[in-house]
């Protein structure tokens, strides 16, 4: 794999792979990982033609951690994603996310309709799903709730060899990984920022905001054996999105389904990325009179 | 010829103790140079258990972090099964609250801990040499080491040598540091996985047989699995056979199931024997440039489990020292000798006595075990021993050292 590149966006150092040429997709990784998590797809994709960027989106990886919950909204890391194809040069990328990269994924959808060409959300559906969780959905996401403590969480995730944070991630995704990353300086603050920042429990109690509908060509996917989040919250994300929607489901799959089922991943998403037509075609420019 | 390399500190050692310090010593400022003479850090099959008072030290040399990332799993119970304790009888030993602020011990790869610890002094701006070979120490104001690579011969002049080469004493021997060696039985010890019958919070340390028996577990179904046999039939797990013979010797009358959570694990790594030789030494573990620490200046027999903290105390206190002032004479070592020596006559002390009560066998044996069960039911200062390997041995109650309460334990239970 290629060194990773940096580059200066939104205030913060954000680090990224860049390989491959042609349709550039843009890849987001979810908590607590980085651009590792892709390293399965990113070679497919690449043969597959495809010019493949993964960043580390913020408090991850070799990106800037800032220390305060406030610099880890969704709108200031969605800003971080823009200003990163701005400085590519690059127009209407494809865009894959997993996890919180999925949330993220979705708020681009909504807020840069124009500047996004395929959709695909790994895990985790459309935010108005979540906006009316069912009770189900709600025992799924203690954990969630649990970061909410700022100060406190850091030391009982640390406490006694991290153990309940050991607890908490069992043996799933990079396990044996995630906590060397996590024990960079400043690296657990940041990431549980994340949850700090968005899904605040006040937030679960506000009446669900009129998301704008996604134009996009929109694939979901999700693994029946995940323990976080639920298929009903990735089967009703369709009702939200006008566009063509498809949904996978990979059976032999937990929550980290590009480590899970690194090929079936990769061979959805070459199958899926520039199948259908976008929701809004390149127009040649307007000829002035 | 180029003009040798001049480090602040050449670490000959990249274990527990030598990587820990370079750690610290690379955080306070220090140029360092850290020699290892594996090529890559594997599983050697050593000490995976760490005190909660080690723990501490861990913390305090900033290298708690490479432990847990590294694999460390955190043992809440001690359950006390063993031939001399009827089943109903068996108790859970609460391991968690000996030092507040820090849970029960932890037990870990421990190559897998030091590969962390490495990475980490480098982060910091160590310099670390893999496949270090035939690495020669003199002693000095200006001491020389010289070692070989592939590349060739290589040479450096720093201003102090940390010797941190573990029981092999490498660096001891060349500096003429001697040992007082004695040696009462033997141990082995193995990586398995697949134990998901075992609890993971429980440890188990008992005798039945000819076994002394220790199983620490790692989590996620791993655990450490430790032996200690008699000289007398020394060899018993060598040879062909001797993994499935290690395995089987788990299958004891007082562990739940009889053992089957261990005997049918599949082995994780390599099996390896050897002698339980506590080292004493003769003299200061230092000389002119020359300061040792962790097993290399001396330990007490294993099957106390005290080794891996002492490293963490010997790292702490040696780097203390040194990033206190640039004084580096012998003088200024002169407070960790005192406290190494005293710290070292105590677990000696302890180990010998635990030796004595749980890694011997027979009837006689047996019956003493049960007698200094009762003895201690009655007295429970007379369990003053089985603290050593949770809290630092100054913290220990200084009676639990005296000859009057080691030969009253014996007289009063033979």
């Amino acid at each position: 794999m290629t060194e990773k590149k940096t580059v200066s966006v939104n205030d913060i150092e954000l680090a990224y792979i860049d390989e491959g040429e042609g349709d550039p997709v843009i890849l987001l990784h979810g908590f607590p990982d980085s651009s590792y998590l892709w390293r399965h797809q990113i070679p497919a994709l690449v043969d597959g033609g495809f010019r493949v960027i993964a960043p580390d989106l913020r408090g991850f990886g070799d990106s800037s951690k800032p220390q305060e919950a406030e610099a880890y909204g969704m709108q200031t890391i969605v800003n971080d994603v823009v200003a990163l194809t701005l400085k590519l040069g690059i127009k209407r990328p494809h865009l894959v996310g997993h996890d919180w990269g999925a949330a993220i994924a979705w708020m681009y959808a909504f807020l840069m309709p124009r500047r996004l060409d395929h959709l695909v959300v790994l895990s985790v559906g459309h935010p108005g799903v979540f906006a009316t969780p069912s009770l189900e959905q709600r025992a799924a996401s203690w954990y969630m709730l649990f970061y909410q403590f700022p100060g406190v969480s850091e030391e009982l995730l640390r406490r006694n060899g991290w153990r309940l944070f050991k607890e908490i991630m069992g043996r799933d995704g990079d396990y044996d990984r995630y906590l060397r990353d996590l024990a960079r300086p400043g690296a657990l603050t940041a990431g549980l920022n994340w949850y700090r920042a968005n899904r605040s429990p006040e937030a679960e109690l506000r009446p669900a905001r009129p998301f704008p509908p996604v134009y996009a060509p929109t694939l979901g996917i999700w693994g029946a054996g995940d323990k976080a989040l639920l298929e009903e919250g990735m089967t009703a994300s369709g009702k939200y999105v006008k566009g063509p929607w498809r949904y996978e489901r990979i059976e032999d799959a937990g929550h980290w389904l590009p480590l899970d089922a690194p090929d079936e991943v990769s061979k959805l998403l070459l199958g899926f990325l520039g199948t259908e037509r976008p929701a809004h075609e390149e127009r040649r420019p307007r000829r002035r009179l | 010829m180029t003009r040798p390399e001049q480090p602040d500190v050449v670490i000959v050692g990249g274990g527990i103790a030598g990587a820990s310090a370079a750690c610290k010593l690379t955080a306070g400022g220090l140029s360092v140079v850290l020699l290892e003479k594996q090529a890559t850090y594997h599983d050697l099959v050593r000490g995976e258990w760490l005190a909660p008072w080690g723990i501490v030290e861990a913390q305090r040399l900033g290298v708690d972090d490479c432990f847990s990332a590294g694999g460390a799993w955190e043992i809440r119970e001690w359950m006390t099964w063993d031939e001399a304790v009827t089943e109903d009888e068996v108790e859970a030993v609460d391991m968690t609250r000996f030092i507040p602020g820090v849970g029960g011990p932890m037990s870990f790869p421990h190559h897998a801990v030091c590969a962390l610890m490495a990475e980490q002094a480098v982060a910091g701006g160590a310099r670390l040499v893999m496949d270090a070979a035939r690495i020669r120490v003199v002693a000095g104001e200006r001491p020389v080491v010289t070692y070989r690579t592939e590349e060739g011969e290589h040479e450096l002049r720093p201003r102090l040598v940390l010797g941190a080469t573990g029981r092999g004493c490498t660096v001891g021997r060349q500096i003429g540091v001697t040992m007082r060696n004695s040696m009462h039985h033997w141990g082995g010890g193995m990586m398995v996985e697949g134990m998901d019958g075992w609890p993971p919070d429980v440890q188990a340390m008992g005798t039945e047989g000819d076994v002394m028996f220790m199983v620490f577990p790692q989590g996620y179904g791993r655990a450490r699995l430790y032996l200690n046999f008699p000289v007398a039939n020394k060899h018993r797990y060598r040879g062909p056979g001797g993994v499935e013979r290690f395995l089987a010797a788990y299958a004891l009358k007082c562990l739940p199931d009889r053992g089957r959570a261990v005997t049918g694990a599949r082995p994780a790594g390599p099996l390896s024997v050897w002698p339980s030789v506590s080292s004493v030494p003769e003299g200061p573990p230092l000389t002119e440039g020359v300061v040792l620490i962790g097993d290399e200046a001396g330990n007490a027999d294993t099957v106390l489990g005290t080794g891996l903290s002492c490293a963490m105390r010997d790292a702490r206190t040696v780097c203390d020292i040194l990033l206190a002032s640039s004084d580096w004479s012998p003088a200024a070592f002169e407070p960790y000798v005192k406290e190494r020596g005293s710290r070292l006559e105590r677990l000696d002390f302890g180990a010998s006595i635990i030796s004595r009560l749980h890694v011997e066998f027979g009837p006689a044996a047996v019956e003493r075990r049960r007698r200094v069960r009762r003895l201690m039911a009655r007295n429970f200062a007379a369990q003053v021993t089985g603290l050593l390997n949770m809290v630092a041995p100054e913290d220990v109650p200084e009676f639990g050292f005296s000859e009057f309460f080691a030969e009253r334990l014996f007289r009063e239970t033979a």
